[in-house]
């Protein structure tokens, strides 16, 4: 099993010859107002979630556990990881829906492919 | 597969809310070129050039609107691959700062994936940086999944920048 450290990437914000950016403009982006201020420097480590291939800046002082999906082996963002603790919860991954827009698209069909991967569900009274 | 990298020199980082028009030569876009394309963004920096403190709202997000013709870029921004010896592609991934018929509109459905790099463009420096298959995805050129693009978001001010897009043809 490999390091879930190895996947990690890196974020960069330095404010040290700059005179930074305003607590409350910090906080509506979700970053550390004291990290943003002037004179300061950010380096933190960012994941990118397994599903939703969105990149999510690691809080190094988060205690509860952070989502992890054991079929990627990676780690999952908060949202993606309600919605795979959901009941009937299909798995899949942001690679696979990759492979499915492009599959979609090679065949000729540029309908919805998240349609595809989500079906109707048909209720038999 | 060939490594590229799209920069621009210096522009005007223009405050613009989501679901509206980007106005040319305000951010940096990058599409999949095709329905069948993909690209793998690795790295985003961007430079503070204003004079006097501004504060850029920067944000890496996709396109609810895709783009229409991209205009050809002009000197002195480029898009090219990081090897001098990369085989040319059908149809690439390219950067565009200006498009004709459709104007592309950043994504507000917050289930998507969006970067928000919030610096001051009077001396600060931003860098995100992934790691190789862990990177920012444009896959083909469906709305809200594919082209994204790096431009300014409401309550910031209009900061001088320069930045660069690293970005891998997948």
């Amino acid at each position: 099993m490999t390091s879930l450290k190895r996947k990690e990437g890196y974020l960069l914000i330095d404010h040290r010859n700059s005179p930074g950016v305003p607590a409350d403009i910090a906080r509506k982006t979700g970053l550390d107002p004291q990290l943003m201020a002037e004179g300061r420097f950010l380096e933190s480590a960012t994941i990118t979630c397994a599903h939703c291939l969105g990149v999510v800046v690691k809080n190094p002082m988060r205690i509860r556990e952070r989502g992890y999906c054991a079929k990627c082996d990676k780690y999952l963002c908060d949202h993606c990881d309600a919605k795979r603790n959901e009941p009937n919860y299909k798995h899949a991954s942001g690679e696979a829906i990759s492979d499915a827009i492009l599959e979609t698209a090679v065949k000729g069909n540029l309908g919805s492919p998240f349609n595809l991967l989500n079906k109707p569900k048909i209720f038999v009274p | 597969m060939s490594r590229r990298s799209f920069q621009v020199p210096t522009f005007t980082a223009t405050a613009t809310a989501d679901t509206t028009n980007l106005a040319d030569g305000t951010y940096l876009g990058l599409t999949a070129g095709g329905a069948t394309n993909r690209c793998e963004v690795t790295e985003i920096y961007m430079g503070g050039q204003s004079t006097s403190s501004n504060v850029n709202i920067m944000s890496f997000a996709r396109h609810s609107q895709i783009s229409g013709t991209k205009t050809a870029l002009a000197a002195p921004n480029s898009d090219g691959p990081m090897d001098g010896l990369t085989q040319a592609v059908t149809t690439p991934s390219l950067g565009f700062v200006a498009t004709t018929v459709t104007i592309p509109q950043r994504s507000a459905t917050t289930s998507n994936a969006r970067l928000a790099l919030t610096y001051n463009s009077f001396g600060g420096i931003v860098r995100w940086m992934a790691m190789k298959g862990e990177g920012w995805f444009i896959t083909g050129v469906t709305a809200s999944v594919s082209e994204s693009s790096l431009s300014g978001f409401t309550g910031g001010g209009g900061g001088v920048m320069g930045a660069h897009i690293l970005y891998e043809q997948v």
